[in-house]
């Protein structure tokens, strides 16, 4: 019956060679992580966000093309928005403690899985998730877009070539912009690092109903942190109660009004690209130090 | 007696055990992240971003949920409802509910030309004709007073659109046709048109609309002869009619020697 | 003297209790050896420190003190478990994983990877009998075939060292006798096996040592048959013994001083009663 062990008694152990650092076992873990949430069928939310930017539609059809394409650019981008965030924080609440309530931790890190790949493949998983998810959004995004652009192209009429021209290019410019991409990006690193935040969150908490209602909370702290900094740095009239209250706020929570400047570039404005690099970069090591401190606190904890 | 080589690791590196450590390294993030973002939303403020008026004023205005959604990333969507809601406003002639609308959703979205633009139509054409027209109100003055406040309104909102959108060829455009046909106002007109035209995304016909509200404008016809004059031999794309006529008033106006015109309306005439 | 299997040396852990003064001290100053190649059952009753002390072992929890080894290597250090596999008790897997797929992800967690380890999880599939189940979802998986994957995945780096914790829990008669067969043959091909079990009878039919955890300490630990035999006492078992021949061992006995302590008709275990009718017994 053993005839597939054909390791005899004395031998040296093991079919494998441990690796103290092995991408091989974090990819392992990610797609099993993107394997599960996928499985959850999470991506049904798509459908949702389908009906929602072609639903829009029907809030303003008395509506100019333009004001049309404003609206469709406001509801895709803000949906995507959400979606994003709902997604990152809910997949990712229930990851460490489903693990631990039905022992497959365990068995995962009862083999040669150092603690930290194990966090950074679940955290790897969501990010991957959040990308696929991203970009099939943009990608129905865009494609409603192209074909209402097309529409409205084709609606123009008969008129004087060069008159035709500056019509399509008025269209043209209501629609697409490179910024939009960059909107899109910042999107998602938003929602990244409110996963990488939830998965800290997840280290320590006792429950996944408490990792998602502290991740809501510093979600909607984060979107006034500017104004606590601003606030606690500049006013002198603020008192020391305050003051210190305002600090707090100020050092623990990321400030999300970084990421928001979508609305901006969904209404037409053009985002320098050395805005993009110093936003993207900031949100790049949000999602590390989080992680970091995930891992520390993952670390120490008694399974 | 704790035992060190259980105490966790990166790498061979021992790491601290207990939970402060997280903490402090949480603050000591937090502290050298503070100026950098401080830095940073101070450029993005520069670069003409997050401009969107997010105060108690707006909380007045908007309502807790509206705003607590526009805090929250979530302030294009919200622009968009009032936009919305102010166009069922229009359906109902509700001019005052309008404005309100109109100066939440442009507080929101101050980016947005889009709103600018059309919060000004409906204001300096819609709502003053229809304030002239308002046969509620029985005394033509208080009509036209009326027509005027609203026009102004209109006025207000393309200015404070290209304060906020400084480089928007639009909006000054948009302007030119205000004082040109609510004002009639030949001389605002021709300063608007001309800082349109100054602009790169300004079309073609601002150069020239600049020329004619030049020209009426008393003591610059000369200038704007120069213009016009210019533009004609600059292509034969710019020998519109509307530029034929203005360059032939304005040499007769400004007695230009038959030699020196570029443009003869009837050379049969002038032959004989 | 070749190295251990296990080796625990003054282990102690306490829990502290949040916003309270006292401790749980789970255990307290064990110490043990688990020799290679020897079925070790670990025994107790709840709350005496098993799962604690399996924990510990295998790295999922730190001591408070002391030390615990694998082969001579530190616990602590992940490198250990490349020569462990683990068993928990109840297991759960990923559900939306099929059995396959699952021996598969733990195999990848070990090192194994391509044609190989998809041999190793067609071998794995076929030792514990869910060939046939391999393209089910975990979660359609009964108990018993919940445990058998689980001994599937345990197996998969072909680890020196197994841990099983409750391995016949909840898995019927038939089920239960074969793991307990393939227990025994891994202990035949040099396998270490550290059990844990509440079912004292299978426990004694396959280990060599035992140790008996009690309020966290160890209170009898040694060779099994050791510990449970009556040296006062001699069992004889007669088969086609006429009462006559009886009459006169009675009476043997009496005269050289012994006292029969009991006389009574050598019973099948109801196991191998219950397989014999259900024809599972071969």
């Amino acid at each position: 019956m053993l005839d597939v062990f054909l390791t005899p008694m004395s031998a040296a152990p093991s079919a494998t060679r441990h690796k103290l650092f092995s991408p091989a076992r974090i990819w392992a873990l990610a797609s099993n992580t993107l394997l599960e949430l996928v499985r959850l069928k999470v991506f049904y939310f798509l459908l949702l966000f389908a009906l929602l930017i072609i639903g829009s539609s029907a809030f303003v059809v008395k509506f100019s093309f333009q004001e049309q394409f404003q609206v469709l650019k406001d509801v895709a981008l803000g949906a995507m928005s959400i979606f994003t965030w709902l997604l990152a924080v809910l997949s990712t609440a229930l990851l460490l403690p489903k693990d631990i309530e039905e022992r497959t931790l365990y068995t995962i890190l009862a083999k040669p899985v150092p603690r930290c790949e194990y966090l950074l493949g679940k955290l790897l998983g969501v990010l991957t998730l959040l990308f696929l998810a991203t970009s099939l959004m943009s990608f129905l995004f865009v494609g409603v877009l192209y074909y209402r652009e097309q529409g409205a192209i084709a609606s123009l009429g008969d008129m004087p070539p060069d008159e035709f021209a500056a019509a399509v290019a008025a269209v043209k410019a209501s629609t697409f912009s490179p910024s939009l991409i960059q909107g899109i990006v910042f999107i998602y690193l938003k929602a990244a690092l409110c996963a990488s935040l939830t998965l800290l969150l997840s280290t320590f908490a006792s429950t996944t109903i408490f990792t998602i209602m502290v991740s809501v909370v510093v979600y909607f702290i984060g979107h006034v942190q500017a104004l606590a900094r601003d606030y606690w740095l500049r006013d002198a009239t603020v008192g020391p109660l305050t003051k210190i209250f305002l600090a707090f706020v100020s050092l623990v929570f990321p400030d999300l009004q970084l990421f928001n400047v979508v609305d901006d570039i969904a209404a037409g404005a053009a985002l320098p690209m050395a805005i993009f690099l110093k936003t993207s970069a900031l949100g790049v090591i949000y999602i590390a130090v989080y992680f970091l401190a995930g891992y520390f606190l993952f670390q120490n904890k008694e399974l | 007696m704790p035992n060190e080589k259980m105490k966790p690791r990166i790498g061979n590196a021992v790491v601290i055990r207990h939970p402060s450590f997280v903490v402090l390294l949480l603050l000591a993030f937090g502290a050298a992240k503070l100026l950098p973002e401080a830095a940073l939303t101070r450029e993005q403020l520069a670069a003409g971003l997050r401009k969107g008026q997010l105060d108690l004023e707006m909380r007045q205005q908007v309502g807790q949920l509206a705003f607590v959604a526009a805090l929250s990333g979530f302030r294009a969507i919200v622009a968009d409802g009032f936009w919305i809601h102010a166009q069922t406003a229009w359906e109902r002639v509700d001019w005052a509910r309008m404005k309100l609308d109109f100066d939440i959703v442009t507080s929101l979205q101050p980016r947005c030309v889009l709103f600018w633009e059309m919060s000004a139509w409906h204001m300096s054409h819609n709502a003053s004709v229809a304030a002239l027209e308002n046969r509620a109100q029985p005394r033509a003055a208080l009509r036209v007073r009326a027509a005027r406040e609203f026009i102004a309104t209109g006025e207000k909102y393309l200015l404070d659109g290209i304060a906020n959108n400084p480089g928007n060829a639009r909006l000054y455009d948009m302007l030119g046709m205000l004082y040109r046909d609510k004002m009639e106002d030949h001389c605002k007109a021709s300063w608007a048109y001309f800082q349109a035209a100054a602009l790169p995304t300004a079309p073609m016909y601002v150069h020239r609309f600049a020329a004619y509200e030049l020209a009426q404008c008393p003591g610059h016809e000369r200038e704007a002869y120069e213009i016009l004059r210019a533009l004609y031999l600059k292509s034969e794309d710019e020998h519109l009619p509307t530029l034929l006529k203005w360059l032939d008033r304005l040499q007769q106006k400004l007695s230009i020697p038959p030699a020196e015109r570029v443009y003869n309306p009837d050379p049969e005439k002038s032959a004989r | 003297m070749p190295t251990p299997a296990i080796s625990i040396q003054n282990l102690t852990k306490v829990f502290p209790i949040p916003f309270r003064r006292e401790k749980v001290v789970a255990v307290k100053d064990l110490s043990l050896n688990v020799e290679a190649g020897h079925v070790y059952g670990l025994l107790g009753p709840n709350g005496s420190g098993k799962s604690t002390t399996m924990k510990i072992v295998l790295g999922l929890v730190s001591p408070t003190a002391g030390k615990t080894e694998i082969f001579g290597r530190d616990s602590a250090e992940v490198e250990s478990r490349e020569d462990v596999g683990f068993l928990p008790e109840s297991p759960y897997f990923y559900k939306f994983l099929t059995g396959e797929e699952t021996l598969l992800f733990y195999g990848k967690l070990c090192g194994l990877r391509g044609a190989k380890l998809k041999e190793r999880a067609k071998e794995l599939l076929h030792l514990v009998g869910l060939e046939s189940a391999a393209a089910r979802r975990i979660g359609g998986y009964s108990k018993g075939m919940l445990q058998r994957i689980g001994l599937a995945q345990a197996l998969v780096q072909e680890p020196r060292l197994l841990v099983l914790d409750e391995p016949t829990a909840g898995v019927d008669p038939a089920g239960s006798r074969e793991i307990r067969d393939l227990i025994l043959a891994f202990k035949q091909r040099g396998i270490t096996v550290l059990l844990c079990s509440h079912l004292l009878s299978q426990v004694q039919e396959i280990c060599d040592r035992i140790g008996i955890l009690h309020e966290g300490r160890l209170v009898r630990e040694g060779a099994l048959a050791d510990l449970i035999s009556i040296d006062t006492q001699t069992e004889i078992v007669l088969e086609n013994a006429t009462p006559q021949f009886l009459d006169q061992l009675r009476a043997a006995a009496a005269r050289g001083g012994a006292k029969i302590v009991e006389e009574r008709k050598p019973q099948r275990t109801l196991e191998r009663y219950f397989l014999e009718v259900t024809g599972g017994g071969e």
